[in-house]
């Protein structure tokens, strides 16, 4: 709660802090050693590409399997994949990172389309995944961005 | 206008960051009809010209563009996003843009760096 909880390590600060943030953070520093501050993740909090990316396809085969487009539907379809990608990743466990999760759904009419996006962020601790689903009335792309906060 | 931001004024601007965004489409896609082979690029060009305009603001953020070009055939396109953030710093403006044979939808999103 306090920055005085970051100042030292050891049981006795860690007992006094309270928001789940502050513990986990207590945590990490056990591993660190001595250091109060991370700048960067431990390799097991890391955001990993590959995991996600199978998870967002797991998601989208789940719930795009055999629908056809419907532009009634569409619009909670892809609200609710968003948040599902969203929550799902937050359950990963991936430590002290932001997601953001951007979700295209369009009817496939033979039409032809391109997307394309572009990161100003530190390489070294921000990643994405993106996973593409398509069936012949539609076609999903789902992109997930993490973003650590130091 | 502002040259200069002070340390507590750090918050994302949407409205300014939708201009640019448009200025960019507008100059990149403005008076042309879609083409497959030109397509890649022009995605390209509209993500690096309005990432390099947003940071030349000079704030403190990480920035992710994302944009989408769609050939008009009748076919719908919807997009969604979902944000696991802090809402006090962090901000996010999608830019909707159509021309005769195309649509174009960016979205901006700003990651504040807290320090």
């Amino acid at each position: 709660m306090k920055p005085s909880c970051y100042d030292n390590v050891g049981k006795a600060v860690k007992r006094k802090c309270e928001t789940t943030i502050a513990q986990k953070r207590d945590i990490s520093l056990m591993d660190t050693g001595a250091n109060t501050y991370l700048i960067r993740p431990n390799y097991k909090d890391k955001f990993k590409a590959g995991v996600a990316k199978e998870c967002i396809g797991e998601i989208l085969r789940e719930q795009l399997y055999g629908v056809q487009y419907d532009p009634e539907e569409v619009p909670t379809l892809s609200r609710s994949l968003a948040d599902s990608i969203k929550h799902k990743l937050k359950d990963m466990a991936f430590d002290r990172y932001k997601f953001i999760v951007q979700v295209v759904i369009g009817e496939q009419r033979g039409e032809g389309v391109k997307m394309a996006a572009r990161c100003f962020w530190d390489a070294d601790t921000d990643n994405y995944a993106q996973e593409i689903y398509m069936n012949d009335s539609l076609f999903c792309v789902a992109a997930a961005f993490a973003v650590y906060y130091y | 206008m502002e040259e200069y931001h002070s340390g507590d004024e750090v918050s994302f601007n949407p409205d300014d960051a939708s201009n640019v965004v448009k200025e960019c489409i507008e100059g990149i896609i403005g008076g042309v009809d879609y083409s497959q082979n030109k397509v890649n690029q022009w995605t390209a060009s509209i993500v690096e010209h309005s990432l390099t305009q947003l940071v030349k603001q000079g704030k403190p953020f990480k920035y992710i563009v994302n944009c989408a070009v769609m050939q008009k055939s009748g076919a719908g396109l919807h997009t969604a996003n979902s944000c696991y953030w802090d809402t006090t710093t962090d901000g996010s403006c999608t830019v909707r843009w159509e021309n005769r044979t195309m649509y174009c939808v960016v979205s901006v999103f700003a990651v504040a760096i807290a320090l």
